[in-house]
């Protein structure tokens, strides 16, 4: 359970085609990483894969269903999509924002809570370290504390597929381990993530497998030591590469000079 | 507990202050002996009662009113008539009092040109399935714009007695109105009460931006009609009842939310009662301070509620934001 599939996707707007021919597989247990250039598709790919965008043709299918055909609360009992960084709810504690992610576990017009949601919410809260932090206003997280949170919502949402678009991108590198290291666990513990990644580095250390995209098409996928080649990066990113030598292996890293 | 305490006292001084005074023992005999008639059965059941039940309604229906749609704008400053629920209606009371229209009609005239103004606001600001926060605002702010210009220009070209009758209106009073406008009324304020108290939970959600409601699995096309539906049938309901009554839709959502934080299973039930509250206490006043002449209710709530919300919120101290706790 928590197999997402894309097949044959293609994403288009009125004057252009935005992805097209896109077939992959998210896995329960692996984090998948989304890497390209600016412009390649990565976020409208996530969007589709989340079910926010509708596909031109081709399908998503969740365990084999298309996630076309399933209501907005039984999906979100699945899958969840996190955007970047939402700004932060004002005047709601960590608590009561981690705790919405029950909302697809009741009726849409039900105002009840039952002794389960509460539950979720602790556990949820518990499990990205924020349980001493729950009645703090959300507003006083710090960036990373905050990104922790998102994901305690999707946790206690009780979903098997996490989508993140860009979690890391404006965490320093302590905060970015942290968050990586969490969706790791995550997904060691049977979860699918998938996820939009901007550094090749985090892509390279923390992805069991690397998606390359550019300009609306699947470039590459597989293993990092596979994708992330000097070659296949330059074709897509159009600079050079070099391969440095790091404790965990070769790497591939742009050749700034 | 205390919100009901709230209410209770504000329906209490309500029966209580008037024209007339009355004893408090006569008061609660009359009420509880609806059959023994006299002067003073008169007074309460046809006078007062009706007047304090349409005070609580409209009160709570321009709070509710407010509060949905401040919810779904996620915006501090937005009242029940920025769809445009009252310039239409005022436009259309103005152009039909122009046209000699019987004063009868005037509430059903305005009722369905306010819906009708929304409608036109809602259409122009439709994006794809759903509603685009922006162009609603910009839309209703115009569509406001134009209603009013229209008012104006009838108010200058209408004769002594007519634009008072519209400037009546406009000031927002509830005297002279009984059970049959309420009767008349209530079928949408039912409709617009259950609505709103349907959306509460997606309401919640919404707090934490319209992205993560998505994820959620809220079907924000169909929460945003909802939501635009029970504010508008509310407000119109509302404005129908009493003319403009300004500020309580405003400003009321913000108090409850102070009170009891923003969750809406909470601050929803809250401005309902705070509104209902309000304006029973601030019709009573209008009636009170200068008999026989009543202050209208839609002046004396800016007049006094104003400064005393800015003092609240903006005093140096900074104890609160417009937003927030």
């Amino acid at each position: 359970m928590g197999h997402l599939g894309a097949r044959d996707l293609a994403v288009t707007v009125p004057s252009r085609t935005l992805l097209e021919g896109i077939s992959l597989d998210l896995r329960p247990g692996e984090i998948l990483a989304f890497v390209g250039p600016n412009g390649a598709g990565k976020t409208t790919l996530l969007r589709a894969l989340g079910g926010v965008v509708r596909p031109a043709r081709g399908s998503v299918l969740l365990d084999g269903i298309p996630l076309s055909t399933l209501e907005p609360t039984a999906r979100a009992r699945a899958l969840t999509l996190l955007a970047g960084a939402p700004p932060p709810p004002g005047a709601m504690s960590v608590r009561e924002v981690v705790a919405l992610g029950r909302f697809p576990h009741r009726a849409w017009y039900d105002w009840r809570r039952r002794p389960d949601d509460a539950t979720a919410t602790e556990t949820a809260l518990s499990q990205v370290g924020l349980s001493d932090a729950a009645d703090r206003p959300f507003e006083s997280l710090s960036s990373g504390e905050a990104q922790r949170a998102w994901i305690a919502l999707a946790v206690a949402q009780g979903v098997r597929v996490m989508l993140l678009d860009e979690p890391t991108s404006h965490l320093d590198v302590r905060y970015a381990h942290d968050v990586l290291a969490l969706l790791r666990a995550l997904a060691r513990a049977g979860a699918t993530v998938g996820v939009v990644l901007h550094d090749l580095a985090q892509a390279g250390a923390y992805a069991d497998r690397v998606a390359l995209l550019a300009q609306g098409r699947l470039v590459a996928t597989g293993s990092p030591d596979d994708v992330l080649r000097p070659q296949s990066l330059r074709d897509a990113y159009g600079i050079d590469f070099e391969i440095v030598a790091t404790r965990a292996g070769p790497r591939a890293y742009p050749a700034y000079l | 507990m205390a919100l009901a305490a709230i209410v209770f006292g504000a329906l209490a001084l309500g029966l209580l202050v008037g024209g007339t005074t009355i004893a408090p023992a006569a008061l609660a005999h009359a009420l509880f002996h609806p059959r023994d008639g006299g002067d003073v059965g008169t007074i309460v059941w046809a006078l007062r009662l009706p007047r304090i039940a349409i005070g609580a309604f409209v009160g709570a229906a321009l709070a509710v009113s407010g509060f949905l749609l401040q919810g779904m704008l996620r915006n501090p400053l937005v009242d029940p008539f920025l769809t445009g629920v009252s310039a239409g209606a005022g436009a259309a009371i103005a152009i039909g009092v122009a046209l000699g229209a019987a004063s009868v009609a005037l509430p059903a005239i305005g009722f369905v040109a306010g819906l009708a103004t929304a409608f036109l606001v809602a259409a122009l600001a439709r994006r794809g399935s759903g509603l685009d926060a922006e162009r609603l605002i910009l839309a209703g702010v115009s569509l406001s714009a134009l209603f009013s210009a229209i008012v104006a220009l009838a108010l200058t070209h209408l004769a002594a007695g007519n634009s008072a009758e519209v400037l009546a209106w406009l000031a927002g009073s509830l005297a002279g109105r009984g059970w049959t406008e309420l009767a008349w009324t209530a079928p949408y304020l039912v409709v617009g009460f259950a609505l709103a108290a349907l959306v509460v939970p997606a309401l919640g959600t919404l707090r934490a931006g319209n992205d993560v409601a998505r994820a959620l699995g809220v079907d924000l096309p169909r929460v945003q009609w909802l939501i635009l539906a029970a504010s508008t049938l509310l407000a119109a309901a509302a404005v129908t009842l009493s003319g403009i009554v300004g500020f309580v839709g405003l400003v009321v959502p913000h108090l409850a939310r102070r009170l009891v934080g923003s969750d809406p299973r909470w601050a929803l039930p809250a401005s309902a009662a705070l509104g209902s509250a309000l304006v029973v206490v601030a019709d009573a006043a209008s009636r009170a301070l200068f008999p026989p002449t009543e202050i209208p209710l839609g002046v004396l709530l800016a007049i006094v509620g104003v400064p005393a919300f800015l003092y609240l919120y903006l005093r140096p101290s900074g104890a609160a934001r417009l937003w927030g706790t």
